[in-house]
């Protein structure tokens, strides 16, 4: 296991650098000259040449690029064009909040998704599945931003249930998070439900479960000690492609309710055009999603023992 | 039967239910805090890098300048902050001589020995100025000094071959005389002005202004624009950014006291009754960032801030056709508040365009197809009037009566003269492009400007694009005809007529890339002059300059409207000032009356 986790690793160091080869090249040409905001109105020529060349701007765009790797490398991401801050120190302030968010929400999103998805395929056909699956179409139908309008307005402004925004550390934050994680589970249930209900009906047909229950096993039984475990594969491969977004934040729930994720930072550097911080989440999100796919190859693994890594 | 939760799960639902009810937020005793709001983002706390209005409002609560605009009293002028008295000019207004207060101190902070702040001395002006100017910051506000003051251009020039800050500063440079700005001792600072600037009373209160001491500078170095240590009202407690900004009542300010002068409404709305009272009145100010303008609006209407602009989705539901605040805000306190601002919306063609630089009567007859009225009432609620000219109301030169021929909407006059240049109905001409920031809104006045060109036949094209690609773009002159805006960075009309000086060109402001000889010496010599009647005659000269040539569609100057409580007491807008929260004043008894019952 240990060869394949280091020669995946080795296949990322050429994917990383044609990640970066294009976030470069396209932040680079359509992103323009930053001089001209750093120095506000009224900048002359003369500072605009002396800025763009202290800056490296004036250089051909591959030695450009090499240094950028070498920043990277040193895990430099620059700073943003807009508050001059660290990006890197940026990234790590916004991923606590972000994290709190996504979480939990993904946590619960998650057990809520598997367990109505078997009580929908234990039911297949019947009342309570197409009330599931119907309220699942339903879920998935209503855009995530109507969602928070409505019930910002509704919930948190009208009766008053839950603080309209904010957050907080620690169990104080508790009341401010419940809105948009209840959010959040109402925007992703449906889509996993749906996803879950077909992996599992899927395994619900094949013979081992007709020949379990011919065993004797009750539906419920065969369902947790077979169905599910032989269901793991698409489902962990779900889960583990949705980490990565855990960590890049929630824009619009971030935004709306005022959580300083990295969600609320990217929407704030895509509004004021802050091309160097779009550039890094872009990349954080490229490594994160590179690793979760190795985990989710080494995951397999775990959950069957038929696949073997080499 | 009802359902009944099993037994084994009653403790935890208690527990849940406890725990929730225990983190659920309680209004806490505000007590006499002031609850505001921004609706971007901050920069940074460093006075040379500030540039927007959002991080010169929260600087000004912690840094201080030597002078500062009056708060009550109009037109909008200046009085000492820092300084001791108004400033003693001399050799025709060349000379400045500013004694500065004695006794001020720096706010206590980790860059001083011991954590103890010293006194301000007139040298830590002196030092803040080199500094802005010193090339490596990387200043926004080099434009303020640019040329004004003697040997400080030298003195820029110079740093430019030091190593890359923050490693050295290089003390012999900086402790090196520069001829027009020098502290004669430990109160009194001198400058020297290569012209009678006289608006340059105005540079010394703008936040570039603002007095820094080295020692921050120096200990914080890169991290310096974190760190604000000033002498101002307040000092920085809280900043989480995208969040919120926490201050707090500076305990060693003592030194700022409430005006006594102001105008005669001033002391019918009872602005007066605090004249000559210590500040600040508040212990502490929130100011909570919403980048959203939903949450901001209900967290407003539920009492959880003290004021709110009005956005443009909300208007109707808070103002009324007559203008006036809706019955039931009113009956919540709520108070509509109204100020022209110091700015300019406009459009402006590029001279450099082989077209429309060369044909006047197509500037002319697009500026009189414009339906400015139409735009104001689309796309800001009303709030503006036509504008003539670039000067705004409320600074000299400005003139009610004055009518521009060409910034009213009349598509018969402008289909006229289109046919008089040789183009009847548009006839022959290429399609121009409109390039806008890529936002609905600014993507939306761009439509409307098209459809009111196609009405006389003129072909517009609407072009979007980000922000620096735009930016890039303008400073190149790579442009057709755009739209901005401009606020005053100081009241005086040469703030808004160097818009269309000659050798101000992109990258520079005068972004039409316009050149007028008789409009270029005119500004040079109103640019250095005193309020007057000789003044006010060149300006309409100015004015009269553009009115004929056309750079510009002078669009409206914008009113600003603000919902605030009744219990935030001595609020006066000011169009210079972004915050003068020093001033407020808050009736906690009022707010607490008035919040009973009404929710989290």
């Amino acid at each position: 296991m240990i060869n394949f986790i280091l020669r995946r690793l080795l296949y990322t160091i050429p994917i990383m650098l044609g990640i970066s080869l294009i976030v470069f090249v396209l932040f680079h040409v359509a992103g323009g000259n930053p001089v001209y905001r750093m120095l506000g109105k009224n900048a002359s020529p003369a500072e605009i040449l002396r800025l763009t060349h202290q800056l490296g701007l004036d250089r051909p765009l591959w030695v450009q690029y090499l240094h950028y790797l070498a920043d990277l490398l040193r895990f430099d991401f620059g700073r943003s064009w807009e508050t001059r801050q660290r990006i890197s120190e940026m990234i790590a302030t916004g991923l606590f909040p972000s994290l709190c968010l996504a979480v939990p929400s993904f946590i619960l999103t998650t057990l809520l998704a598997v367990a109505v998805a078997m009580v929908s395929a234990l039911f297949k056909g019947k009342a309570v599945d197409k009330l599931l699956v119907v309220g699942s179409v339903l879920g998935m139908s209503i855009s995530i931003l109507a969602l928070i309008i409505g019930a910002q307005y509704l919930l948190a402004y009208r009766m008053n249930l839950f603080p309209i925004s904010g957050f907080e550390i620690g169990w104080r934050g508790l009341p401010y998070l419940a809105l948009p994680v209840l959010l959040w589970i109402a925007n992703q249930v449906g889509g996993d439900v749906r996803y879950y209900r077909s992996v599992l009906l899927e395994e619900i047909g094949r013979e081992y479960v007709v020949t379990a229950r011919a065993k004797g096993l009750s539906r419920g039984r065969a369902m947790r000690t077979h169905v599910l475990r032989n269901a793991m594969i698409p489902i962990v491969t779900r889960l583990v492609m949705e980490v990565p977004l855990l960590f890049t934040g929630s824009l619009l729930l971030e935004n709306f309710f005022g959580i300083p994720g990295l969600g609320n930072m990217s929407i704030n550097a895509l509004n004021a055009s802050d091309f160097p911080v779009i550039e890094a989440v872009t990349l954080f999100g490229s490594i994160l999603y590179i690793l979760a796919n190795l985990v989710g190859d080494v995951l397999y693994a775990v959950f069957d023992p038929r696949v073997k890594l080499s | 039967m009802p359902y009944r939760l099993p037994h084994r799960f009653r403790p935890l639902a208690v527990l849940l239910a406890t725990a929730f009810l225990a983190c659920t937020p309680s209004r806490k005793n505000l007590g006499s805090t002031y609850r505001g709001v921004l609706i971007s983002n901050i920069k940074n706390f460093d006075p040379a890098l500030v540039q927007d209005q959002y991080s010169s409002m929260c600087q000004f609560q912690v840094y201080e300048t030597l002078l500062e605009y009056k708060y009550l009293a109009r037109p909008y002028d200046v009085q000492p902050c820092l300084a001791s008295a108004a400033p003693a000019i001399s050799d025709s207004g060349k000379v400045f001589v500013i004694r500065i207060k004695k006794g001020v101190e720096f706010a206590d902070d980790a860059c001083f020995p011991g954590g103890k702040g010293r006194e301000v001395k007139a040298a830590d002006f002196v030092y803040s100025i080199k500094r802005m100017c010193d090339v490596r910051t990387q200043t926004t506000g080099w434009w303020i000094f640019d040329g004004k003051v003697v040997g400080l251009d030298a003195f820029r020039k110079a740093t430019e071959s030091l190593p890359p800050l923050p490693e050295q500063y290089h003390p012999a440079l900086y402790d090196g005389e520069v001829e027009g700005l020098r502290a004669l001792d430990d109160t009194t600072v001198r400058l020297e002005l290569t012209k009678p600037y006289p608006y340059f009373k105005y540079i010394l209160a703008m936040p570039y202004a603002a007095v820094v001491p080295h020692e921050a500078v120096e200990y914080y170095r890169e991290d310096f624009m974190n760190h604000p240590v000033g002498t101002g009202p307040f000092l920085l407690k809280e900043w989480r950014r995208g969040l919120r900004l926490v201050f707090e009542r500076n305990p060693k300010y003592h030194h700022g006291f409430y005006p006594t002068e102001g105008m005669p409404e001033d002391s019918a709305e009872g602005l007066l009754a605090d004249a000559g009272k210590p500040l600040p009145f508040l212990d502490r100010v929130e100011l909570d960032i919403f980048e959203e303008l939903q949450p901001m609006w209900l967290n407003f209407l539920r009492g959880n801030l003290d004021n709110s602009i009005i956005p443009k989705d909300n208007y109707a539901e808070a103002v009324t056709p007559d203008k006036s605040v809706r019955g039931d805000l009113a009956a919540k306190g709520i108070k509509l508040f109204r100020q022209k601002d110091l700015d300019l919306v406009y459009m402006c063609f590029n001279f450099e365009d082989p077209v429309l630089g060369k044909h006047k009567r197509l500037r002319q007859a697009m500026s009189l197809a414009f339906d400015a009225d139409q735009a104001v009432e689309l796309f800001y609620n009303g709030r503006g009037v036509r504008a003539h000219s670039p000067i705004p109301p409320g600074l000299f030169g400005y003139d009610p009566a004055y009518k521009n021929p060409h910034a009213r909407y009349d598509p018969e006059a402008a289909k006229a003269l289109l046919v008089q240049e040789g183009f009847p109905g548009g006839k022959g001409l290429p399609e121009f492009e409109y390039l806008t920031v890529a936002a609905s809104n600014y993507r939306q006045m761009g439509e409307h400007f098209a459809q009111c060109m196609a009405r006389i036949g003129v072909k517009i094209k609407v072009s979007t694009c980000t922000w620096p690609e735009y930016l890039s773009r303008l400073k190149q002159k790579k442009v057709q005809i755009i739209a901005g805006a401009w606020g005053a960075d100081y009241p005086d009309p040469e703030n808004f007529l160097q818009l269309l000086y000659g050798p101000n060109e992109s990258p520079g402001e005068n972004n039409a890339n316009y050149k007028n000889a008789e409009y270029d010496s005119l500004y040079r010599e109103m640019a250095i002059m005193q309020d007057g009647p000789e003044r006010k005659a060149k300006i309409r000269r100015m004015q009269d300059i553009l009115a004929e040539d056309c750079p510009m569609i002078p669009e409206i100057h914008r009113l600003r409207e603000l919902l605030i409580y009744d219990w935030v007491g001595d609020h006066r807008g000011h169009a210079v000032l972004d915050a003068p929260i020093k001033y407020y004043r808050i009736d906690a008894a009022l707010r607490r009356s008035r919040l009973e019952g009404r929710g989290k």
